[in-house]
């Protein structure tokens, strides 16, 4: 098991954030958390990403808990909704620092610029980049360090029907790499055919776990998303 | 058309509420106001001086009674020697020493920290109103002045322009920056890297340390100031830039973006500046400024650029902004730590 979550909660005030889950994730898993808005999707994933600290419960990756910030860091790389760039400076000038930082060759910016078609970019000041464009960077430079386990915050939302399909065909190929990817969204019918598992959030419970086609034949998808 | 320019005016206004903004034009007045009355209140006419008499210099008595039977305008406190009346005048607890003048036998030589203040026009004035009273017409008792401080005007408005230079990259942009930071989730993108909370504080204390001390460099350079002691006020100048840098980047995780910064900052800018800058012009300021940490530099500095005093002598001050400094940053690492309002 590569992840394991236990009681995890944060909340926010009575009814947003995440009221307490627990789960477990093996290896190589393609798991998408599905859920309305303000379901726990960002709070759970967040805290999976050590942006925010839980009010209650553990994570442990690879059997350290993931307050050892240190020892679970590279281990875990987390793209949020927003790409949290540094929209002043090149592409290549971002994946630069983060290389550095993050102490990896300067010869995996070249690798990770090729992988993800962003050559003709590489000079080009985030700001004057798509936002589709800008999630591509934000992937890329997640993947710098080369970290076993991907988690991405809603990474097609605001992204035309091209641009999302990119991402899920990235999503794809990461997985095939052998990486673990958890990421969410509030389009279910979009990841049938791209998750391995599905976990349902319905405020800020875990109310469904189990595979896409189990999903799709549950009541759950229709009561959340009847209409 | 003109609906719109006031609904997007009522939106701008909206704007400034929710962002803090609207305090500064609250706070600023105020403070203003507050200022205005406190130099106010410190007329020449109204203030009490008080004057070091030396013990060993024999004065004309006629001087001395007139001294003493205008106590409700001079306060005298005796010191030993000279040099003790010149300690006193340096912690500012005599406003003047009153000795022989040697030059103009039957006079007095008044000596003074700064020769253009507001403490050496009321003794002036003071005694040329006792001697007026004493003698009708005749010379003035105060034939000469000394001053302490050393060098022009412009030399001894140096310490309030480093000052201002000092707060103004602590309390305004080190805030903004930290602040832009934490808005834009680019320090939690920092955080997905090995580096520690540490050194990350650590990097944006010596961007702030650097900025200080290159601006304070510059302004030397135009200025043409050269510096005395270079060693004691170079050391004053990193105890200063690293407590008010400290205190910016706390201020800095006290805000959710940029313009609650820029207005916190702002409200700590003011009252930091003004209070030291006048402590020289109005008693009141006087009182209030050694209750700031900047005064806690501001004094060292004119001590060392002005008076020739060594950092031996301001043990106090630089303990007083290293402890400041290290309090400021361990609160922030606390934050940092807590990811707030992040």
């Amino acid at each position: 098991m590569q992840l394991a979550v236990k009681n995890l909660a944060k909340l926010y005030d009575q009814k947003r954030g995440l009221a307490s889950a627990s789960f477990e994730v093996d290896k190589g898993e393609l798991i998408a958390i599905v859920g309305h808005n303000g379901a726990g999707k960002s709070t759970l994933l967040k805290m999976l990403g050590n942006w925010i600290v839980p009010d209650s419960g553990t994570v442990m990756i690879d059997g350290v808990d993931l307050k050892k910030r240190m020892e679970v860091v590279g281990k875990v790389g987390f793209i949020p909704e927003d790409p949290n760039l540094f929209d002043f400076f090149s592409v290549e000038y971002n994946l630069k620092l983060f290389a550095a930082l993050s102490c990896v060759p300067m010869s995996r910016v070249e690798d990770i610029l090729g992988d993800f078609n962003l050559l003709f970019f590489r000079r080009s000041k985030v700001q004057a980049l798509s936002k589709g464009l800008k999630q591509r960077v934000s992937i890329a430079r997640a993947l710098l360090a080369d970290p076993a386990l991907l988690i991405l915050d809603e990474p097609t939302s605001g992204l035309d029907f091209e641009m999302t399909r990119e991402i899920y065909r990235l999503l794809n190929a990461m997985h095939a790499a052998g990486k673990t990817i958890i990421f969410t969204s509030h389009r279910p019918e979009e990841i049938k055919n791209l998750a391995t598992r599905i976990m349902v959030l319905h405020q800020g419970r875990l109310v469904f776990d189990g595979s896409p086609q189990e999903y799709f034949q549950s009541e759950i998808h229709e009561e959340l998303y009847a209409s | 058309m003109m609906r719109n320019i006031l609904i997007l005016a009522l939106n701008d206004l909206a704007i400034s509420f929710k962002n803090k903004t609207f305090l500064l034009i609250l706070f600023i007045p105020l403070f203003v106001f507050l200022t205005l009355n406190l130099v106010d209140e410190t007329g020449v006419e109204a203030s009490r001086i008080n004057i070091g008499l030396v013990r060993q210099e024999t004065l004309d008595p006629a001087i001395i009674a007139s001294i003493s039977a205008a106590e409700n305008l001079v306060e005298v406190t005796w010191v030993e020697t000279p040099e003790e009346g010149i300690l006193l005048l340096k912690e500012r607890k005599i406003d003047g020493v009153l000795t022989r003048n040697d030059e103009a036998p039957g006079s007095l030589a008044l000596l003074v920290l700064k020769r253009d203040s507001i403490n050496t026009l009321a003794i002036m004035q003071t005694f040329s109103a006792l001697q007026k009273t004493a003698e009708g017409a005749g010379p003035d008792w105060i034939t000469g002045i000394d001053s302490v401080h050393q060098g022009g005007i412009q030399r001894e408005t140096l310490p309030m322009w480093i000052l201002m230079l000092i707060l103004l990259i602590g309390f305004i942009i080190l805030p903004a920056q930290v602040a832009e930071e934490k808005e834009k989730k680019l320090l939690l993108a920092l955080l997905q890297t090995p580096i520690t909370e540490v050194q990350w504080l650590t990097a944006k204390l010596l961007l702030g340390v650097l900025l200080i001390l290159a601006a304070v460099l510059f302004l030397h350079v135009l200025g043409q100031f050269g510096a005395v002691h270079f060693f004691d006020y170079f050391a004053i100048l990193l105890a200063g830039s690293f407590c008010f840098s400290a205190f910016g980047i706390f201020l800095g995780f006290l805000c959710r973006n940029q313009a609650t910064a820029r207005t916190l900052g702002v409200i700590f800018y003011l009252p930091h500046l003004l209070p030291s800058a006048m402590a020289d012009v109005s008693q009141q300021f006087n009182a209030i400024a050694p209750l700031l940490p900047s005064y806690q530099l501001y004094k060292p500095l004119q001590s060392i650029l002005l008076e020739n005093a060594s950092l031996s002598e301001l043990t106090f001050d630089w303990v007083y902004l290293v402890l400041l400094g290290s309090l400021m940053m361990w609160f922030s690492y606390l934050l940092l730590k807590r990811r707030w309002l992040m």
